[in-house]
């Protein structure tokens, strides 16, 4: 599904990424892992096209499709998701409004008629109901006033609702409480299915006690350096990564 | 500012309004003097004390400078080069139904998605339609007049009712405010004229449409609105204008009078030509729009400002009555070379008066927008209350965004908060919404729509509609 | 030109200005007799009219007097002592720190100094009394503080208004240049003996704070009701430079106090704090004008003001953000208090922003104190009077707190209840519940 080549990027003039490569599979869950400043987040951004992120080399093959050369907006209506790490808020645009407007979008893309505001509002309802959200947030501003754990249930609301086929979780489990993080790992396990694939970044281990990982990698310094399965996220946890500072060098 | 917003303002798509209908008018040559005011009198037919009226008013003109505080530039207007009167020749014989009215009038209106066939129009919506110097049409007069509900070019309202439009002409607004009413009064042409009465509260409604056509004209309206005691009235008013090269002036006077316990709500949206990109052209927009509350009155004035070369603006409430409330709500979109200044005064004479002023101002492109307002609390004005949100939104680093507010209080009792803030489209949000799928258009649109939501929503519902998609138009343009 | 302006020329002339001043006094003299007199439609003083100048026939300059029994803000910090306008030496101190000099003393160096920043740091075109102050320039004090270098204490400049036969003038005159890296810390004082009468203070403080350096400003303004003081402080702001300033004010049939602070080196920071008191029939005015000109800049700007009897008050505060000075931090809160149905008030808080990503905001409320405060306090026993102290103690002392200088927090801590026009036994109640 997702095919990224010896990637490299900037932010300004500071290498972030450095010949990353990572190939992504449909139904499986990939973690990635690693210390502060190790490029983690850069890497969900520049799969979303953000600016400010200027790719120098390498390719990244999404189901055929070159994702380089896409806008931010035709690689989400292609199906990537980025459930951000610092949900922002947009002051007087109702979370509705901003989900009908989303999911026209790709439904267009996808030659799909609009959903009537009918149908719409039972989804979005029924959507609610599964992150345990109360449907008043529905009616405020996208994430105005939210708690921390609200933004992020939010998020996993926007994903449930627009079924993206590549989900990618940015620090999703930082500042949730248990429960918070409960429900958002039920939102994403429920979303669990062999068409969908998943990039869940986190600096540690405890997300992936609930949502379990087929393949966990630890990234430093702009690339992966390490490939395992879900018991190397248990290592990591247990030494930390000072150790990979060895290894790298 | 990311670069595709940049891109986004800098061309706008084209003003759809902006079309000329061909059409055979009695243009009075430019100029002004106290001839043209007679003439004007004249061809309305009015009695002597109007054309006294009229007369006294440009006599106090003649004396009068042109306002100069105001945060906008533009080259002084020369009033002898604008034509003061105009009107379609098919008007001549004042036609008695739709049926005479001109089929290309009718057409015009047809196209701004106005149509004036009562059967087709939005129910529940009464209009008056204002083409340069006159009324073409007022549409389900009989449906109000049941009702008691005098809705009328003011031009037939000085006829009819001129024992109303003597006492309350002027009251509020006087000849001689300032110079821009002081012109108006002299020189106004045609506008609306309501009144409801005692314990009415008006069945549907009200609401004003001016188109600005012939060229070199200047719209010069008037609009009067009583209600009477216990009384309820909603009333809207649109414009627009074709495309030229040439600034045209509009100088409106809108007088608002709430007796004891009644409601006036006027809304505006203001698509004025505002000139091109270059900011070439557009419509002057000077006007003077002022409410007076007797006692438990209200009055609550939305504006939606998107058109204009140069907008000059202070909806205003006095609050003489006690417990009398006025409200501004606000939203002046400026982009390209468009100025704005515009707000309100908020006079609290009586006790237990309440305000509530909530202004947004949007820059884009070299625009400026200013938010100026007063709130002025006198030493009657017992544990009034006056609460101010101004806020202003930059898109793009050419444009100003300003705040101007003046509170004066020498009550103690009086409490007057005031806060301003400024933001951007941020290039999170932009970012966030790209991510979900929308472009950048949309995005900025969906943002923008955002941020005026609290003035939207004061407006009656068809309108906001259209509001929201007059902002949408007005920040539309290609994606780069 | 009106007959004041008239007046104040031919009282230049009756100074005796060195010749290294002159050419700031003729071009100040020129401007001040070509400026409009500014009316009720002039807007920086439309709430603010200039009457009681006009009204005054002043005969002639203030003369030398006795001020001893003046309370002093600092009695231990070295100071400078101007009665009147005149340079008092036996009330002044002896040693100054190094750097400090009136211009009267000034050598070679310190004449350069002043001849390169006297009068250009103020926009004596926008600003009329600056111009009046450049024409009236004869005396002043500088306080220079080279690179890198940390004045030695804090300087306190006192000028003290005493009764005269007749009306007078007076002009005070302060150029602080502090070099890059320097530090400094001011205290500028103003105030008159018992019973003055008639006088008029015309004052203008300029300050330069280069690069990185560092000032603290302090400037109470406590002088007595029959005076005039028209007065201004401006002051350029230079990369990464800091300034922390105080004001209070109370007194004066008008007194007008202007500051502008202009970023002009990029990251510079500003909190700017101000109080101010006007009772019985007294006007205190308050017009700040903060300029960012570069990128970065910071300003925090807080002034309260209660306002009692038939006393008025003006503020305007203006942050103006200019083109490309992007990531700009600009907040204003203007506060007041009216404590009597006969009080006024004009506030009007001023944006004017062409830069799009910056944050502003500022706030204005007029209200009086809370009753349900008042009432909490009452119920526990207090007194009306003295809860209203309180409340307004309360009002201010976060500002208080915040001046620079912990000798002026203490002297105003000590004259509170004087200050908030209440008997002394409240004030030293309060002063030891608060302090």
């Amino acid at each position: 599904m997702l095919t990224i080549n010896n990637l490299s990027a900037n932010v300004g003039e500071t290498q972030i990424l450095r010949d990353l490569s990572l190939t992504v599979k449909a139904g499986e869950v990939h973690a990635i892992m690693g210390p502060n400043g190790a490029g983690k987040s850069t890497l969900g951004n520049v799969l979303t096209g953000r600016e400010g992120f200027e790719v120098t080399g390498g390719t990244v093959d999404f189901d055929g499709k070159d994702l380089l050369a896409l806008d931010t907006e035709e690689r989400a209506r292609e199906g990537i998701f980025l459930a951000f790490q610092y949900p922002v808020e947009i002051p007087g645009v109702s979370n509705m409004e901003f989900l009908k407007a989303a999911l026209d979008a790709k439904r267009a893309h996808q030659g799909l008629e609009e959903m009537s505001s009918v149908e719409f509002m039972k989804l979005a309802r029924e959507t609610c109901r599964q992150v345990r959200m109360d449907q008043s947030f529905l009616k405020r501003g996208v994430n105005e006033g939210f708690s921390g754990g609200e933004k992020k249930r939010n998020e996993i609301l926007q994903m449930m609702l627009l079924q993206p086929r590549l989900c990618i979780l940015d620090e999703t489990d930082s500042g949730l409480d248990i429960d918070a993080l409960q429900s958002v790992s039920d939102g994403v396990n429920t979303m669990r299915t062999p068409e969908r694939g998943f990039i869940v970044v986190t600096h540690y281990q405890r997300l992936l006690d609930y949502i379990e990982p087929d393949f966990v990698h630890v990234l430093a310094q702009g690339r992966i350096v390490k490939s395992g399965t879900k018991e190397l996220a248990r290592e990591l946890e247990a030494h930390g990564y000072g150790w990979l500072d060895s290894e790298v060098a | 500012m990311s670069e595709q917003v940049e891109s986004l303002i800098r061309s706008r798509k084209e003003y759809a309004a902006g079309f000329h209908t061909s059409i055979d008018s009695h243009t009075l040559p430019p100029g002004l003097d106290e001839d043209v005011v007679r003439f004007i009198s004249l061809k309305k037919g009015e009695p002597e004390w109007m054309t006294e009226w009229r007369l006294k008013a440009y006599r106090a003109w003649l004396e009068m400078k042109e306002p100069n505080w105001a945060k906008v530039k533009y080259p002084p207007v020369d009033f002898q080069k604008i034509s003061y009167y105009s009107a379609p020749k098919s008007m001549d014989d004042k036609p008695q139904s739709l049926d005479e009215v001109d089929p290309e009038l009718l057409a015009t209106y047809e196209k701004l998605g106005i149509p004036l066939h009562e059967q087709e129009m939005l129910a529940g919506v009464a209009v008056d339609a204002v083409f340069d110097s006159v009324s073409v049409v007022t549409t389900f007069r009989k449906k109000l007049w049941e009702a008691g509900v005098i809705f009328c070019p003011i031009s037939e309202a000085v006829h009819e009712y001129p024992e109303l439009v003597q006492k309350y002409l002027g009251s509020v607004v006087p000849q001689k405010d300032n110079f821009f009413a002081a012109l108006n009064s002299a020189v106004f042409s045609d506008g609306s004229f309501v009144y409801i009465p005692k314990g009415v509260r008006c069945p549907m409604e009200l609401s004003t449409y001016f188109r600005i056509n012939e060229m070199n004209t200047g719209q010069f309206e008037r609009t009067l609105i009583v209600a009477e005691e216990g009384s309820h009235v909603s009333y809207l008013e649109g414009c627009t204008a074709p495309m030229r090269d040439e600034n045209q002036l509009h100088a409106a006077v809108v007088e608002l009078v709430a007796l004891d316990n009644a409601e006036i709500k006027y809304s505006t949206v203001q698509n004025w030509y505002p000139g091109d990109a270059e900011g070439k052209g557009g419509i002057y927009n000077f006007v003077t729009k002022r409410g007076i509350c007797h006692t438990n009155a209200k009055i609550s004035w939305t504006q939606v400002e998107t058109g204009s070369a140069v907008t000059w603006k202070y909806p205003s409430c006095i609050l003489k009555g006690d417990n009398s409330v006025g409200e501004f709500y606000s939203v002046a979109l400026t982009n390209n070379y468009q100025q704005a200044d515009t707000g309100t005064k908020m006079i609290h004479l009586g006790k237990n008066t309440r305000s509530t002023i909530i202004a947004k101002g949007i820059s884009a492109g070299h625009s400026d927008s200013s938010y100026r307002g007063l709130v002025r609390m006198n030493p009657g004005a017992e544990g009034a209350r006056n609460f101010t949100q101004c806020d202003s939104l930059l898109i793009g680093d050419k444009c100003g965004a300003h705040t101007f507010p003046y509170i004066e209080s020498r009550n103690p009792s009086a409490i007057v908060e005031h806060e301003a803030t400024t933001s951007k489209v941020s290039d999170d949000q932009l970012f966030l919404c790209q991510q979900r799928g929308l472009d950048a258009e949309k995005a900025v649109s969906m943002i923008v729509n955002g941020f005026c939501r609290e003035v939207f929503r004061e407006l009656p519902m068809e309108f906001a509609v259209e509001a929201g998609k007059l902002l949408e138009v007005s920040l539309e343009g290609s994606v780069g | 030109m009106t007959d004041f302006q008239q007046q104040a020329l031919q009282l230049a002339q009756q100074q005796t200005a060195p010749d290294w001043l002159q050419d700031l006094r003729a071009a100040g003299a020129e401007r001040w007799s070509a400026t409009p007199w500014p009316t009720r439609r002039t807007e920086h003083w439309k709430y603010t009219p200039l009457a009681p100048l006009q009204k005054t026939d002043f005969g002639g300059w203030g003369q030398a007097a006795d001020a001893a029994d003046i309370e002093w803000i600092d009695a231990e910090a070295p100071r400078l002592v101007f009665v009147n306008g005149r340079f008092a030496p036996a009330l002044s101190s002896a040693e100054l720190p190094a750097g400090v000099v009136r211009f009267a003393d000034a050598g070679a160096d310190q004449q350069a100094v002043i001849q390169q920043h006297l009068g250009q740091i103020v926009d004596s075109e926008r600003h009329l009394f600056a111009a009046l102050s450049n024409a009236w320039v004869e005396d002043g004090v500088l306080v220079h503080v080279p690179q890198g270098a940390q004045l030695a204490s804090t300087v306190h400049i006192v000028h003290i208004s005493t009764p005269e036969a007749s009306a007078t003038t007076a002009s005070q005159r302060v150029l602080i240049v502090l070099e890059a890296q320097a530090s400094a810390s001011v205290v500028e004082h103003f105030a008159s003996t018992e019973a003055s009468q008639n006088g008029f203070v015309n004052s203008l403080t300029e300050v330069q704070v280069a690069a990185d350096a560092e000032f603290r400003h302090s400037r109470v303004n406590l002088e007595q009701e029959d005076l005039i003081h028209v007065g201004g402080v401006h002051v350029n702001l230079g990369r990464s430079a800091r300034m922390k300033g105080f004001t209070l004010a109370q007194g004066s049939r008008l007194k007008r106090i202007d500051y502008q602070v202009n970023h002009r080196g990029e990251g510079a920071e500003l909190v700017l704090n101000g109080v101010y008191l006007p009772r019985n029939r007294q006007l205190v005015d308050y017009h700040t004008n903060i300029e960012h000109c570069v990128p970065h800049g910071t300003t925090s700007e807080t002034f309260r003001g209660i306002i009692g009897d038939s006393a008025r008050a003006v503020f305007n505060g203006r942050i103006h953000i200019h083109p490309d000075a992007q990531k700009t931090l600009a907040e204003l809160s203007n506060k007041n208090l009216l404590t009597s149905g006969k009080a006024e008030v004009d506030t009007k808080p001023e944006l004017e922003i062409y830069a799009d990503d910056v944050r502003c905001a500022h706030g204005a409320t007029v209200s009086r104190l809370d009753a349900t405060a008042l009432y909490y306090l009452q119920s526990r026993g207090i007194s009306q009077a003295e809860a209203e102290v309180m409340l307004s103690f309360g009002f201010i002392n976060e500002l208080l707190r915040e001046a620079p200088e912990a000798s002026v927090q203490s002297y105003l801590r000590r004259r509170l209840g004087w200050l908030l026009g209440r008997p002394e036994p409240l004030a030293r109640h309060l002063e030891g519940a608060t302090s």
